[in-house]
C-alpha cells in the first residue's frame, strides 16, 4: 500500500547506518559546516603534475572549502599552493587557469610575488609605508601542498594536517602498480550539476545502478564473475571495489582492446573512492579521476580527468582517448547516465519543501558489489567529522555511543 | 543552382535533419568514408581533446543504441551559419566553416537555454551537383555542457 504522510516521514525500518537523512543534502548550514569540518580538514587534490611541468607553470584551483589557490612550480621544481589572493587590496592574482610566469604580479597595484609566495615588489614602498610596513609583511598565504599517488597535486588547508600518506593510508592499494608510471592528463572538463556533491560520490560509491548503463548491463552484469567484486573499507572513509574481466566485446563498437594499462588485468576495473570526494577509476585503457567543488548543498562542479601514460605513441594515445570517449567524457555512453541520474536526485530532494526524507543505503550481499556497503562506510566518516548521525544530523554519534 | 547555393543547402539541412532525430537522414548526407569530430581546447591542460570520434558506421551504431540508453530527453536545435566556403574544383571538394550555436528546450515547460558554440569544419564532396558530407569536425568553444548528451551536435 502507498504511503500516508506520516508513514512517508518514518524512519525506515533498517538500522540508522543504512539510511540517511536528505538535510545532510539539502540544509544550507550543514553545507557551510561541512566546508568547514570536512573539506577545509582533509587533503583534496588540486591537479595533475602534468599539468604544471615546467618550472614557472600554474595552474588556479577552486578549493572546495571555498578557497581560491594557486598551483605554481618554483625555479627549483617544488611545486607550491596559495591563496589566490592580493595581500594589498584582496584581488585575483591570477584570473587564468593556467599559464606560465615567473613573478606573479596583481592586476591592481602592481604588488608582485615570486613562486615561494614571497611578496618582491612594492611599486612606491618606501613612499607609502615608509618604515611601518615593508614586502615581508605582504607575502601570500602558502597551503600545504604534496605530489603523490599518481602525480596529482595535493593540497590541505589544514596547517595541523597529517601528512597526505596517512590521509590515504592503503586505501589505493589496489592501484600501487598502476600508479607507478608517469602519468600524462589528455582529458578535462568540469560540468555544474544541480545536486549534491555526496550524490556524485555515492554514484561512485555503489554498482548496483549498473542497470542505469546499458554498456555496463551487457559488458559486466551479464558476464561471470560480476558479483563477486568486492568493496573494502579504509580508514578515512575511502572504500575500493577489486576487479573483474568486463567483456567489452558484447558492446558492439568496443571490441579490439590492447593498450590496457599496467597493473590492469586485461577487461579489469578498478575503482576506489577518496573521501570526501575523489575517485580514481580505471578501466579498459584509461584512469579516469573524479574531485568536486561543491557551490552549494544543491550545486557542484564536478572535475573529470582522463589519463593515459606519458610514453605513449600516438597510436596508443588515440586508443585511450577512444576508450574513454566510448563511455566518458560529455558525450560518452555511461557519464550522461550517471549524470542524469544526480541531477534527478538533486531535482527531487533540492530542498526541504520538496518533502523527502530519507535515502536507503541498506542492501547486505557480503560486501559484494550490489552491497551498498561503500556508500555506509563513507557515511560513517561523515558522521564522525561532522559530529552529527547522517541518519539524523540533530543527533551526534558520541552521544549514541555514550 | 551554385556550388555555394547547393553546398549551404547541405549544411543546413544536415542540422535540420538531425534535430528532427532524423539520423537515417542525416547518414543519407554522408560519403561513405564519412568522419564525425567533436574537439575542443582545455586552457587548463593547454591541450587540444577529442571528445567524440566516428567513422560512418560508428554514427550509425551511435543511434541505433540510443533507444537502449537512458538520455536526457530535451531536444536540440542546432543554429549554424555559413561562414566560407572554399571550392577546390580540381579536388571535387569544398571547404566549409560554420558558425555553431546549439539551443537545449527542456521538455517541461519548453525552457530554451544556449547550450554549446562552436565552429563546425566540414569537407564536401562534390559529387558532380549532389555535394555529401566527407568530413566533419565541431570545434566547440563551450566546455561545460552540464549533464552532457547522448546525440552529438
Ligand atoms: S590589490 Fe593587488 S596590488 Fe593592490
Ligand atoms: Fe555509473
Amino acid at each position: 500500500m502507498a504511503r500516508t504522510s506520516s508513514e512517508w516521514a518514518k524512519a525506515p525500518n533498517l538500522p540508522e547506518s543504512h539510511y540517511v537523512d536528505t538535510r545532510i543534502y539539502t540544509d544550507e548550514d550543514l553545507f557551510l559546516e561541512e566546508q568547514a569540518k570536512i573539506f577545509n580538514k582533509v587533503w583534496v587534490i588540486a591537479c595533475h603534475e602534468s599539468e604544471i611541468p615546467e618550472p614557472f607553470d600554474y595552474r588556479t584551483f577552486r578549493h572546495p572549502g571555498g578557497e581560491n589557490l594557486i598551483i605554481t612550480r618554483g625555479e627549483d621544481r617544488k611545486v607550491r599552493a596559495f591563496y589566490n589572493i592580493c595581500p594589498h587590496r584582496g584581488n585575483t592574482i591570477l584570473y587564468d587557469p593556467s599559464g606560465n610566469t615567473k613573478r606573479m604580479t596583481c592586476i591592481f597595484h602592481a604588488w608582485s610575488f615570486d613562486t615561494k609566495g614571497e611578496c618582491v615588489e612594492i611599486p612606491r614602498e618606501s613612499e607609502g609605508y615608509q618604515d611601518r610596513f615593508d614586502k615581508s609583511d605582504a607575502s601570500l598565504r602558502e597551503v600545504k601542498c604534496d605530489v603523490g599517488f599518481g602525480g596529482f597535486v595535493w593540497v590541505n588547508i589544514d596547517d595541523n594536517c597529517g601528512t597526505l600518506k596517512e590521509y590515504v593510508g592503503d586505501a589505493l592499494g589496489l592501484l600501487e602498480e598502476s600508479l607507478q608510471p608517469e602519468m600524462e592528463v589528455f582529458h578535462y572538463h568540469k560540468a555544474v550539476v544541480n545536486t549534491n556533491y555526496k550524490l556524485w560520490h555515492d554514484t561512485n560509491s555503489e554498482f548496483y545502478h549498473d542497470y542505469m548503463h546499458y554498456f555496463n548491463r551487457i559488458t559486466g552484469m551479464m558476464q561471470p564473475g560480476y558479483f563477486d567484486r568486492k568493496y573494502t573499507g579504509y580508514k578515512n572513509g575511502h572504500a575500493s571495489v577489486g576487479s573483474m574481466a568486463v567483456k567489452y566485446d558484447a558492446y558492439a563498437g568496443s571490441e579490439d582492446r590492447g593498450v590496457g594499462w599496467p597493473g590492469l588485468a586485461p577487461g579489469g576495473w578498478l575503482l576506489i573512492d577518496l573521501f570526501p570526494g575523489m575517485t580514481y577509476n580505471l578501466r579498459t585503457s584509461v584512469l579516469r579521476v573524479d574531485t568536486i567543488m561543491p557551490l552549494g548543498p544543491n550545486k557542484v562542479i564536478i572535475e573529470f580527468r582522463g589519463l593515459g601514460l606519458k610514453s605513449d605513441t600516438p597510436a596508443e594515445r588515440a586508443e585511450r582517448i577512444r576508450d574513454h570517449n566510448a563511455i566518458w567524457g560529455p558525450f560518452g555512453r555511461n557519464l550522461h547516465e550517471d549524470l542524469l541520474g544526480v541531477h534527478g536526485q538533486g531535482l527531487a530532494m533540492r530542498d526541504a519543501r520538496t518533502d523527502s526524507h530519507y535515502v536507503l543505503h541498506g542492501r547486505e550481499e557480503n560486501s559484494t558489489i550490489h552491497d551498498e556497503g561503500g556508500m555506509r562506510h563513507f557515511y560513517a566518516e561523515w558522521s564522525r567529522r561532522m559530529g552529527r548521525l547522517a541518519s539524523d544530523p540533530e543527533r551526534s554519534p558520541k552521544a549514541e555511543a555514550a | 543552382m551554385s556550388h555555394r547555393e547547393s553546398i549551404e543547402e547541405l549544411i543546413y539541412e544536415s542540422g535540420a535533419r538531425l534535430d528532427e532525430r532524423d539520423f537515417k537522414g542525416y547518414l543519407d548526407l554522408c560519403e561513405d568514408g564519412y568522419e564525425y569530430t567533436i574537439e575542443a581546447y582545455s586552457p587548463e591542460i593547454r591541450k587540444d581533446m577529442i571528445w567524440l570520434h566516428h567513422d560512418k558506421a560508428g554514427m550509425d551504431l551511435l543511434f541505433k543504441n540510443l533507444p537502449k540508453h537512458n538520455s536526457d530527453h530535451s531536444t536540440l536545435m542546432r543554429h549554424l551559419t555559413v561562414y566560407k566556403v572554399d571550392v577546390d574544383e580540381a579536388a571535387g571538394e569544398a571547404n566549409v566553416v560554420s558558425g555553431l550555436q546549439v539551443f537545449r528546450t527542456e521538455l517541461d515547460g519548453g525552457t530554451t537555454e544556449l547550450y554549446a558554440v562552436g565552429k563546425q569544419h566540414d569537407t564536401i564532396k562534390l559529387n558532380g551537383g549532389t555535394p555529401k558530407l566527407g568530413n566533419r569536425k565541431i570545434r566547440l568553444e563551450t566546455r561545460n555542457l552540464g549533464i552532457g548528451h547522448h546525440v552529438p551536435f
